[in-house]
């Protein structure tokens, strides 16, 4: 995952192979230590002191047993039968795993930097070290655009690696405040203590980073850095818009309320997030493949066409981006209608969100059709795309800001 | 009779069509948009207001106002089930017996046509055997089938072979889900149950269309307490309600529920939807302005209106509330919370009198350690959106400032009623004097600011008296939901399916390779084509083919 930041074949080295698949058994030990915590710890499992039994001696206890168990036994097993240690699941997730053990470690050295406890108080939010982390991030990801805008008229490869390494900072920069943000919610009082997705706010800042995270890897599967120009310029949007949020005074934490208060919360935002997300890397491919082929009908040579994918490639990408996107924003519209059926008492009430993320369905539902069955490609598909996008938009913005309904967390009574 | 049947299997292929699939999702989309634009299901009084006469009428013939169970929403939604199992019934034979056909042996002329292709030429001394053995070695992962034909070997390689049962799944599970609403439309229930505290209730009401239907549930519960717990910053907390359920006489099940969670009995869930004021008993303080100092009693309960007999005016009210939570801080300074305490909201009418909402706190409203005198709000337009405060000035809690107010208007009037500053200081000391006697209370400085502003506010008053909240014992109630729902769980089937479907489609692509080696002439060596082919993920079966390639370069190169 984080493969820009180090050098290409040292690091292919030290995810395939004996020693990826030894770190992926001690991760899958470590996270199974957790949930044996959960389960069979000491004190049983209590929602708000789960992340801090986490950190105490206990939990270090069981995690730490749960990775050197799992780090020695896939040792063993890589032993006895070598090729094991290729094993695609292995190889495919323990990049992904290393990604988030190194936010992690970077979430627990900025915490460092909070304010001391007395200081924290829920009138006056402001001393709190995320919003620094999120400042960073903004100028990050904006320095990024800048970079991955500039590549395309100047295509040297030090301003296009300039342009990944930075997104990548701001994937961590914004992640880490994320958890920050989670962290400092239980400072504040644990009784307001929730995860960070619970307004616009923290949910744009998500976007940001889920979207960048679907281009970056499709960017490395796939060679396409020029699309990035695109898709970066969409996340710098989101990022002006979360800076307006915040200066008319969205960005602090807020308790929950009661209808939110569920775990279901953890599960189906974020992975509405990364449809959404997907959607806007589709869009983005879209829009580069209406350029491009703007480009070449009038016959231009300009040399952003010698390092921009083709026309097929771009085609393919925001199918890929799709294919990425629509299971995952099919199961978090499951998970919706799940949370609805507990919190409502219907899985399906047709309230305008619902009816919107039906719509989105619909609409990409329709552009895999047309494009598999159908075998349509090239322009209509890419405007499609950025229709789609269009609709998504409206679905996770249009609905909270115009449109009244059961997803405005207003009032119960 | 033959021309008949042969437009009808017309009609059956067209059913199936993709164009028509595609187009009934682009209707489907369009169609849904209609329903979040216009509210669902409001009161027809304001649709009529909103829209206008020939719009309203336009509108509700078409059912747009409960749009999403019109018969011709219905009826989309129809071809949509028809649709799909039309395309299931149609491709999964197919589909089956492709995934069961895996043909090993394939023609030159076939050969041909790959887009991803490569051949070899091995030297002399190669053997078939071997070459095969390494080519097997290179394909581990694969699923290899081998047949021998005129002499060359064939292998056939296959991963994901199972991949058309994606389409299958996901197809179906569409289906299945439509199929679980349905059940959940026509065999489940859905409704609304408000009990106050302490009492119970065994029917739900609901909407349809435009009428409010009721049905008996087969038990009856009992709300025996409801709490509100309150963050600190003012937004709720928590909502419980401690719940009976109280089956043939007997109580048979005692629980809470909370917002996320539910309960369950007989196959019927109970959630926790709303609350409201379940009439909590009221005790109002009349403050007669006829000069006479009386004060009379009132005792009457939220939702009933007391009627003054001498004068006529009414008091409707209309909701309590224990805590009212407000930011105390202007804009743009850091919160500042302050619970104002308990409030009565109430619409005052008489005869010559504009009707006007109330809302009158208990307490006096203490800022900065300074007492200002009892508030109330005050909406012109019955709305409580545009309440402005309103302050009295004195501190009705306190019997003796309503006491000093009128020792203080008679002592001005005495003095002559000149109204200069030094001729109310005057007057305001005699009342000090006549309702403390020697003890000035400690805060007679604020007292004094309060009684002036008595004076500039009361006399503004239009009413025989200022009813003030004096008392109150608080009832709540609890607005439940009550659902049984036999689709849920075929519901939750299809989803499943879907999601199974969907990753199998999309993540297991079909990748099929063919090996063959044959002898390339008499004494000319052997040549080894590769050729494959992918139903999804093009690029990545690229880097995959071309993997393989160099592997089987390497191998070949160094046997």
């Amino acid at each position: 995952m984080s493969v820009a930041l180090a050098n290409q074949s040292t690091w292919e080295s030290l995810s395939h192979g004996r020693p990826g698949f030894i770190r992926f058994g001690a991760y899958l030990g470590l996270i199974l230590g957790a949930v044996g915590l959960a389960f069979y710890g000491s004190g049983g499992y209590d929602q708000q002191q789960y992340l801090f039994q986490l950190f105490s001696g206990q939990g270090l206890i069981w995690c730490g047993t749960g990775a050197i168990i799992g780090a020695l036994s896939s040792a063993v097993l890589s032993t006895l039968r070598p090729s094991i240690a290729d094993a695609k699941i292995a190889t495919n997730l323990v990049s992904w795993l290393d990604g988030a053990a190194l936010l992690l470690l970077l979430t627990a050295l900025l915490a460092q930097f909070e304010p001391p406890k007395s200081m924290i108080s829920f009138n006056d939010q402001s001393n709190l070290f995320s919003g620094r982390v999120i400042m960073t991030m903004n100028v990050v990801f904006i320095f990024s655009a800048v970079s991955y805008i500039a590549y395309l008229f100047a295509p040297d490869s030090f301003i296009g690696r300039l342009g990944t390494w930075t997104a990548w900072a701001g994937v961590y920069a914004g992640g880490s405040a994320l958890l920050l943000r989670w962290h400092e919610s239980y400072l504040i009082n644990t009784d307001i203590g929730h995860a960070p997705v619970s307004n616009l706010y923290e949910v744009f800042i998500l976007l940001c980073c889920v979207t960048t995270i679907v281009y970056l890897t499709l960017e490395r599967r796939y060679q396409a850095k020029a699309m990035g120009a695109f898709v970066m310029f969409l996340v710098a949007a989101a990022v002006f818009f979360d800076i307006w949020l915040a200066s008319v005074g969205e960005a602090s934490i807020k308790p929950l309320v009661p209808a939110l208060q569920s775990y279901w919360m953890k599960i189906h935002v974020p992975m509405n997030f990364v449809g959404y997300g997907s959607f806007s890397v589709a869009c983005g491919a879209g829009m580069a493949y209406l350029w491009r082929s703007r480009l070449e009908a009038r016959g231009s040579n300009a040399r952003v066409l010698a390092v921009m994918p083709t026309l097929d490639q771009l085609d393919q990408l925001a199918y890929k981006a799709v294919a990425i996107g629509f299971p995952a924003f099919t199961l978090a519209t499951i998970l919706g209608a799940a949370w609805a059926a507990e919190a409502w008492g219907g899985y399906w009430s047709w309230d305008p969100k619902e009816t919107w993320a039906l719509i989105v369905w619909l609409t990409y539902g329709a552009y895999l059709h047309a494009r598999v069955s159908h075998g349509w490609h090239g322009r209509g598909l890419a405007w499609w795309a950025v229709a789609g996008f269009l609709v998504t938009l409206f679905c996770f913005l249009g609905v909270n800001m115009y449109l009244s309904g059961l997803h405005s967390y207003g009032r119960l009574s | 009779m033959n021309n008949l049947n042969e437009s009808l299997k017309q009609m059956f292929v067209r059913l199936g069509s993709m164009t028509l699939a595609v187009a009934i999702l682009c209707v489907l989309a369009i169609a849904s948009v209609i329903g979040t634009v216009l509210l669902q299901n409001q009161e027809q009084a304001d649709y009529l207001n909103q829209f206008g006469q020939l719009w309203y009428w336009t509108f509700r013939s078409l059912g747009l106002f409960d749009m999403y169970h019109t018969w011709w929403f219905l009826t989309l939604l129809a071809f949509l089930m028809v649709s799909l199992a039309v395309c299931l019934w149609r491709n999964v034979p197919h589909m089956l017996k492709e995934m069961r056909m895996r043909k090993v042996v394939i023609t030159d002329k076939s050969l041909k046509h790959f887009h991803h292709l490569h051949h070899w030429k091995l030297g002399d001394g190669a053997d078939m055997a071997d070459v095969k053995r390494l080519a097997e070695r290179e394909l581990s992962g694969w699923e290899t089938l081998e047949a021998e034909k005129d002499g060359a070997i064939y292998l056939r390689g296959d991963k994901g072979r199972f991949h058309k049962w994606g389409y299958i799944l996901a197809h179906a599970a569409v289906l299945i889900i439509l199929i679980g609403g349905w059940i959940s439309v026509h065999y489940g229930f859905r409704g609304n149950m408000s009990v106050p505290e302490g009492q119970s209730d065994n029917e739900i009401e609901f909407l349809r269309g435009t009428a409010v239907h009721h049905l008996q549930m087969p038990f009856s519960v009992r709300c025996n307490s409801f709490h509100i717990a309150f963050y600190p910053s003012g937004p709720p907390k928590e909502f419980r309600s401690n719940l009976s359920i109280i089956d043939h006489g007997k109580v048979v099940m005692t629980k809470d529920i909370i917002v996320n969670e539910p309960l369950k009995y007989k196959g019927v869930r109970i959630y926790q939807a709303s609350f409201g004021d379940g009439g909590s008993a009221i005790t109002l303080k009349l403050f007669g302005l006829d000069g006479s100092e009386k004060v009379d009693t009132v005792k009457t309960r939220v939702y009933q209106t007391w009627k003054d007999p001498k004068t006529g005016v009414s008091l409707e009210i209309t909701d309590f509330r224990p805590f009212n939570i407000e930011n105390m801080a202007g804009a743009g300074q850091p919160k500042d919370f302050h619970d104002l305490g308990p409030a009565v909201e109430f619409i005052v009418r008489g005869p010559g009198l504009k009707p006007v909402k109330i809302k009158s706190y208990m307490n006096p409203f203490v800022y900065d350690g300074q007492n200002r005198g009892t508030l109330m709000e005050v909406s012109e337009s019955g709305d409580g959106k545009d309440y402005q405060p309103f302050l009295l000035g004195l501190d009705f809690t306190n019997p003796k400032e309503w006491e000093l107010f009128h020792a203080f208007v008679h002592a001005a009037a005495n003095l002559g009623g000149s109204n200069t500053k030094e001729e109310r200081f005057k007057a305001f000391n005699a009342a000090l004097k006549q309702v403390y006697g020697d003890k000035r209370p400690k805060d007679f400085q604020d007292l004094g600011v309060r009684l002036l502003q008595g004076m500039n506010s009361l006399p503004r008053i239009p009413w025989p008296f200022i009813p003030i909240l004096d008392d109150y014992d608080q009832v709540y109630y609890t607005g439940l939901q009550l659902t049984e729902d036999p689709g849920m769980n075929v519901v939750w089937t299809g989803s499943v399916l879907l999601v199974l479907g969907l990753c199998i489609m999309f993540y297991m692509p079909h990748r099929k390779l063919w090996l063959v080696i044959r002898p390339a002439g008499k004494g000319e060596g052997l040549e080894v084509s590769v050729a494959g082919m992918t139903n999804r993920n093009l690029l990545g079966f690229e880097k995959e083919f071309q993997a393989l390639q160099a592997r089987l370069n390497a191998t070949f190169e160094s046997s």
